[in-house]
């Protein structure tokens, strides 16, 4: 099929310095948790996406110096000649499949804790680090600032040398370069602070020496957060903001915008339930629409719809479209797009869960919508490529029609085998997703600083995505309204069956905090109700609610945001000491607090209840259990725990007579069913089994490679030779000729 | 002659009726130069000024012998009018009423027969035009050996036609008619279940441009008052403001409509796929380059809550 | 109770078909084939009537090639107790009224009780098949059934006429009917339906099987297809000026218009 004439705009080239990039896509800088040290996860990460068409792909920040060392988050280095050779792996695919390759080279001041250097970092100022904990910089004199820019210019020499096409003095996220140009780090009273020259002096006269030193091979890139979103005491884009990008314009060939800094990164990376799609414009694109620059700008605002994109370019926005999360989702939406089949674009949801694994601080990264990000390398996962099963000619049954199940059933039809049915009881298809796309809203009116409550409405894709492929599959079928019983099963006629039936809340207050049931916790009574029945509107629900939450994800708070957005006096009670704990790392926490607080939700952490009562709720605090409460209350929801519901699972394995009689080879369990977890992880979850539902034992996971240190001396041979689960992503000497896309 | 078959129920000369005469008139020289309108009703003769269009020569009223449509005795009048009148083309709506018995004509006599005919022209004979493959391709379609062809005709395909004449003729013809082979035994409005939009005859739809989730319950409104359904594009459903079950779209319900009015869609391609065959698209949006006028027959700039304000005026 | 289901095997386009045969045939490559949609509730019509019998037996009939053949297999396995396909080159490209004539000789020797058909094919869309067999077998017929109850060898049916109105009338069997969606929730088949569905009786018959020859049945034709084309790219829409109420005024006009044809 042929591309759409009206996305042409998005597949014309642009020069950047001495650079050219083949078309408006392009992957900026963005965390894969695999740095330097996994050359393999890098690799074959990044040039994924060049392969799916993207003219551009970055490195993460790319530490200069061992003193800008974020452990333990994982960075990419630039340190030696081990980190050439490591980062060149990169460079070399990159350039297989005809895109540009990026480095971001970062020092980061006080924010980056030197876990693993034990260097101590410098800074203009010595103020401690308001994203970090009592980190303080030493204070930087004018030798430092030498020593520091030698730092910058030493790395773009070792980034040339590995390749890179487009290197970048990284001055977004509050990082060093930002640190001296914002009056609220830099307290400076020499030529390097006070007036805006001053303070922008640091990072120019890099500009300068960076460029002099590679700038006839390289692409001079700067990341700028043009508004620091503080207000005048910093950086904002009607002033210093567009100022700065007219005194440096002439020393960069691309300017890459950003918004906000590192401690509220979330203004950023705006998570889907308070940022629209190309959220930050009102701040990244009045540098082009002011005219207070006259080269290629690149900007991001998760993107995802193609339409949005041709907008962006053709209104002036930008000239590149940038993207972090969108490629994640979709390494190959630029093909796609030049296909002629945007349909298949696996839009990115805005859950930041790629996000949230590289904040705790672990490798690999995931993503909600791409199983296969992360994976490419170390288990050899191609999002669009599926070898064919060995065992193509077994039917295969899936019972539940969720996120895992979809999955399942997908890549199972991809990976043709003859006959699969997806068989899902309720009459729509999503399972969780479909109620859980219904929170998030409070009443979305008021401006929560940037942002608004949208909801989730847009993990509903997780189901759309699915739905649509699903359909496309002649050897997959979908039976929706068919509450199968393990009978059914038995009976079906498939040889393998796989359970993936989800999960429920308990309703006797079974939590995580004490083993045991609640007394007096019961959501079959009418008054007290589990999350779902919250949002089903099964119940009424009165006036004062105690929300008890012991999961430390979304659920708990977003209930309770949704019964304040209703009017109603709602109590939330947790034993931890955040009622939002992993939404921290999601970037989604400091919304809803801000949101939590806008609506007059009582907060209430480490705090458990002993017991619920009609009418009363005794609490009691967990550092001090004869400090107790009573909250007087209507209704009680109980956000504790989850349990699986994997009885139909139980009862087909538990008659292995039967399952031979009817010829049915093998029984497994997916997602919630297996165990209760986030959606991405069921995903994973499906996808995995799918991928290797012709392996000797499907249920146990395949090895994947690890990259580590071999004692004595090793090759990429060790890592590769070992079986990963699929062939469907190959190394650099085993691809044909470049298969190069627009 | 051209002949056409009038449409009746509950006392009305059916629409369809009068964009049959323009089709019959379009077509009356060429084919002989007659066009005559057989109308077949329990009160056939009383719906002579209603056909009281210039070029047509005469009304033949069939007087049924039932009180509403029987198709069996529609099928015999029209059969006994064929044979005596000697049409060379007969031309019908293609209705609900008219699949209960065209066909069946057509096979009996061995006319020459299309349906759902969108365009006829005349060389020798007629020669329609209709859809194919869901749509997707146009077919011309002729009708060799056959002297006489009978035709279903797309309601929408023809303007109506102007009862601003002189009445016509009336002339009794009589058809000798068999006891009803169905019974009736009432008219119901049908009853509503859960939505079903792709059912809909008239969607009124609405994407993004409503802005506000409290601002649905005005468009609800809107949409009982235009005798509507009221359908949704993916934003809604994706905010929770709305079920999947009124979006439209590639991951909602592909919809065929009569009339598809849209209020504030810009048209992602993913919502055209699922409504771009519907018979009549208007859309009303703020922005002229919204990729959903590429699509629609009529569109209007402008901002929709006026519109739709305006809009409640001229329906009941 | 004996019901027999005329289907059809339809045939869904790709977006960049190509025309061949002098523009008088799409390119079989770039199509995809299903059973009607329209079948699968005129068969679980039938294979309710058949199970509220207690005894019985439901056929479905197709005109068509071997791409046909597993439609009519998806019909055994979902229920069906047999199934027969008449085919003969001479019926390629046959218009409703042809396929009409072969449908009506291969059914009048199974004598049913009931014909089903659906109101329409997904592709050629013409609502006429199902009452042109009728006319053929001389049956009492109703078009565009919505719902149906049979008691003593009389059906209560449903008519779903425009604008949502429904009439509803009473026919004695053996009749016809053309059955509309969404009046029932059709059931689907198991794996093992499927796997079974292929040692159910399945016939191929041939013209002269049914008593017919090619010039007969191009006797019985309605229509002779001149060429196909892809439809003219819309010049985009009739812009309405002005106010916002002269914009309403002109979409009423339109929409009642189009309404009440």
């Amino acid at each position: 099929m042929a591309r759409d004439p009206k996305y042409d705009v998005l597949f014309e080239p642009i020069q950047i310095g001495p650079k050219t990039l083949k078309n408006r896509f392009y992957q900026v800088p963005h965390c894969i948790g695999a740095g330097s040290e996994k050359p393999g996860m890098q690799a074959y990460h990044r040039a994924m996406k060049a392969e799916g068409g993207w003219g551009a792909c970055c490195t993460e920040y790319c530490s200069i110096h061992p003193e800008s060392d974020d452990t333990s988050r994982v960075s990419a280095r630039i340190w030696d000649d081990g980190d050439i050779r490591n980062l060149a792996a990169m460079t070399e695919r990159l350039h297989h499949y005809g895109a540009l390759a990026g480095i971001e080279l970062w020092y980061g001041g006080p924010h980056a804790p030197c876990m693993e250097s034990r260097a101590t970092p410098r800074g203009p100022s010595q103020i401690p680090s308001d994203f970090e904990i009592n980190i303080h910089p030493r204070y930087a004199d004018k030798d430092d600032i030498l020593e520091l820019q030698q730092m910058y210019v030493d790395a773009a020499i070792r980034a040339r040398d590995a390749g890179f096409d487009i290197v970048y003095v990284y001055g977004a996220h509050a990082y060093l370069p930002f640190q001296f140009l914002s009056p609220y780090y830099n307290k400076r009273t020499d030529e390097y602070g006070g007036s805006f020259e001053n303070r922008a002096r640091f990072w120019r006269e890099t500009l300068i020496k960076v460029r002099e030193a590679v700038g006839d091979d390289c692409a001079i890139a700067s990341r700028f957060a043009v508004d620091h979103l503080f207000g005048p005491i910093s950086i904002e884009v009607g002033e210093d903001g567009a100022r700065f990008v007219e005194y440096c314009d002439d020393l960069v060939d691309l300017w890459d915008f950003t918004v906000g800094d590192i401690a509220e990164w979330g203004q950023n990376a705006g998570p889907s339930r308070f940022f629209e799609e190309n959220h930050e414009k009102p701040y990244t694109g009045q540098l082009k629409a002011g005219n207070h620059t006259n080269k290629p700008v690149v900007g991001v605002g998760r993107v995802t719809n193609p339409d949005t994109m041709v907008a962006i370019i053709t209104s002036g926005q930008f000239d590149i479209i940038g993207a972090a999360r969108p490629s994640i989702s979709d390494p190959f939406l630029p093909r796609k797009i030049e296909e002629g089949r945007p349909e298949d674009i696996r839009e990115c949801i805005g859950c930041n869960q790629c996000i949230s694994r590289w904040e705790i601080g672990g490798p690999p990264m995931v993503c909600t919508q791409n199983a296969t990000a992360g994976e490419e390398y170390r288990r050899g996962w191609h999002p669009e490529k599926f070898s064919r099963a060995a065992n193509a000619d077994k039917g295969v049954l899936v019972v539940g029609a969720g996120p895992a199940g979809m999955e399942c059933a997908m890549i199972l039809g991809k990976r043709e085998m003859s006959a699969v049915h997806l068989v899902e009881a309720d009459k729509e298809i999503g399972g969780c997703v479909n109620w859980i796309s219904q929170l998030g809203h409070s009443d979305g009116k008021e401006n929560l600083f940037r942002g608004t409550a949208r909801g989730l409405g847009e993990w509903a894709r997780i189901r759309n995505y699915r739905q649509i492929q699903l359909d496309k599959l002649r050897n997959v079928e979908v039976h929706l309204g068919s509450r199968l019983s393990a009978d059914d099963i038995f009976e079906y006629g498939a040889e393998i069956v796989v359970i993936a039936t989800g999960c429920r809340f308990a309703t006797d207050g079974l939590n995580p905090a004490t083993h045991e049931p609640i007394p007096g916790a019961d959501t079959t009574l009418d008054w007290q109700l589990t999350p779902d029945q919250v949002v089903s509107g099964e119940k009424p629900i009165g006036d004062r609610v105690l929300v008890l939450e012991n999961e430390g994800y979304f659920m708990g708070a977003s209930i309770a945001q949704k019964l304040a957005g209703q009017g109603k006096q709602v109590h939330l009670v947790t034993q931890a000491g955040d009622i939002v704990g992993y939404m921290e790392y999601t970037l989604e926490a400091p919304m809803l607090h801000r949101d939590l607080h806008r609506l007059g939700v009582d907060i209430h952490t480490h705090t458990m209840l002993e017991k619920v009562e009609p009418g009363a709720c005794h609490a009691y605090n967990i550092w001090d259990t004869g400090h107790k409460d009573v909250f007087e209350v209507d209704s009680v929801v109980l956000c504790t725990q989850r349990i699986s519901d994997d009885q139909l699972y139980r009862d087909l394995k538990a008659d292995k007579a039967r399952l031979e009689q009817e010829g049915i080879d093998a029984v497994y369990v997916i997602g919630d069913a297996s165990a209760p977890r986030m959606i991405v992880d069921s995903v994973f979850d499906g996808h995995r089994l799918a991928r290797e539902i012709d392996s000797p034992n499907p249920a146990m996971p395949l090895p994947f490679i690890r990259e580590r240190r071999l004692w004595g001396e090793s090759t990429n041979d060790d890592f590769e030779g070992q079986l990963r689960s699929a062939p469907d992503v190959l190394p650099l000497s085993q691809l044909g000729p470049a298969e190069v896309p627009a | 002659m051209i002949l056409v078959i009038a449409e009746t129920r509950r006392g009305e000369l059916r629409p369809v009726t009068l964009e049959l005469v323009t089709a019959a008139l379009g077509l009356k020289e060429a084919a002989g130069g007659r066009v005559a309108v057989a109308v077949i009703d329990a009160d056939a003769s009383s719906f002579a000024g209603a056909l009281a269009v210039a070029g047509v020569d005469e009304v033949l009223a069939v007087s049924a012998s039932t009180p509403h449509f029987e198709a069996h005795h529609t099928q015999r009048a029209v059969e006994a009018l064929i044979e005596a009148e000697q049409p060379a083309l007969v031309l019908l709506g293609h209705t609900i009423d008219s699949m209960g018995f065209g066909s069946a004509v057509a096979a009996r006599l061995g006319l020459g027969f299309a349906s759902d005919v969108t365009a006829v022209s005349w060389d020798g004979g007629p020669i329609a035009t209709r859809g194919a493959y869901g749509g997707k391709l146009v077919a011309e379609l002729d009708f060799p050996g056959h002297e006489r062809t009978l035709l279903t005709v797309r309601a929408g395909a023809f303007d109506p036609a102007d009862a601003a004449g002189a009445e016509p003729a009336v002339r009794l013809f009589d058809v000798a008619f068999d006891p009803p082979l169905t019974e009736h035994i009432e008219f119901r409005e049908a009853a509503t279940g859960d939505v079903d939009i792709t059912k809909a005859d008239f969607l009124l739809s609405i994407g993004r441009g409503i802005e506000d989730k409290d601002n649905i319950a005005q468009f609800e409104e809107l949409a009982e008052r235009l005798g509507a359904t009221l359908s949704v594009s993916r934003p809604l459903v994706d905010a929770g403001w709305m079920s999947n079950a009124r979006q439209v779209g590639q991951s909602g319900k592909t919809v065929q409509p009569k009339v598809y009015l849209a209020l504030g869609i810009s048209g992602a391609v993913q919502h055209l796929a699922g409504m771009q065959k519907a018979d009549t698209i208007i859309a009303v949006n703020t922005d002229p380059d919204a990729p959903i006028f590429g699509v629609a027959h009529y569109g209007a700039v402008a901002d929709l809550f006026d519109v739709a304000e305006a809009l409640e005026q001229h329906f009941a | 109770m004996k019901v027999v289901v005329a289907v059809k095997a339809v045939a869904a386009l790709d977006d960049e078909a190509e025309l061949v045969d002098g523009d008088t045939a799409v390119d079989p490559d770039g199509l995809e084939w299903d059973l009607n949609e329209w079948d699968a509730f005129s068969l679980e019509e039938a294979l309710m009537l058949r199970d509220a019998a207690g005894d019985g037996e439901v056929v479905a009939l197709t005109v068509g090639d071997e791409e046909a053949q597993d439609s009519l297999l998806a019909c055994l396995a979902k229920g069906a107790d047999r199934a027969v396909r008449i085919w003969d080159d001479a019926l390629e490209g046959a218009d409703p009224l042809a396929v009409a004539r072969v449908l009506a000789a291969a059914i009048e020797p199974e004598a049913p009780d009931l014909v089903l058909c659906g109101v329409q094919s997904s592709d050629a869309v013409n609502g006429a098949t199902g009452v042109a067999v009728a006319a053929h077998l001389g049956l009492p017929h109703v078009a565009v059934v919505k719902r149906l109850e049979l008691e003593a060898g009389v059906a209560t049916v449903e008519r779903e006429l425009e604008g949502g109105l429904v009439e509803v009338l009473r026919i004695r069997l053996p009749a016809l009917m053309t059955i509309q969606t969404g009046i029932n929730e059709p059931r689907y088949a198991t794996l093992r339906a499927i796997k079974q569905a292929r040692d159910k009786p399945l016939s191929e018959l041939g013209l002269d099987d049914v008593g017919l020859d090619a010039a007969r049945v191009g006797a019985a034709a309605g229509a002779r297809l001149r060429r196909l084309r892809h439809p003219e790219k819309g010049e985009g829409a009739e812009m309405l000026d002005g106010s916002p109420e002269d914009v309403a005024a002109r979409i009423a006009d339109i929409v009642k218009e189009r309404m009440s044809a």
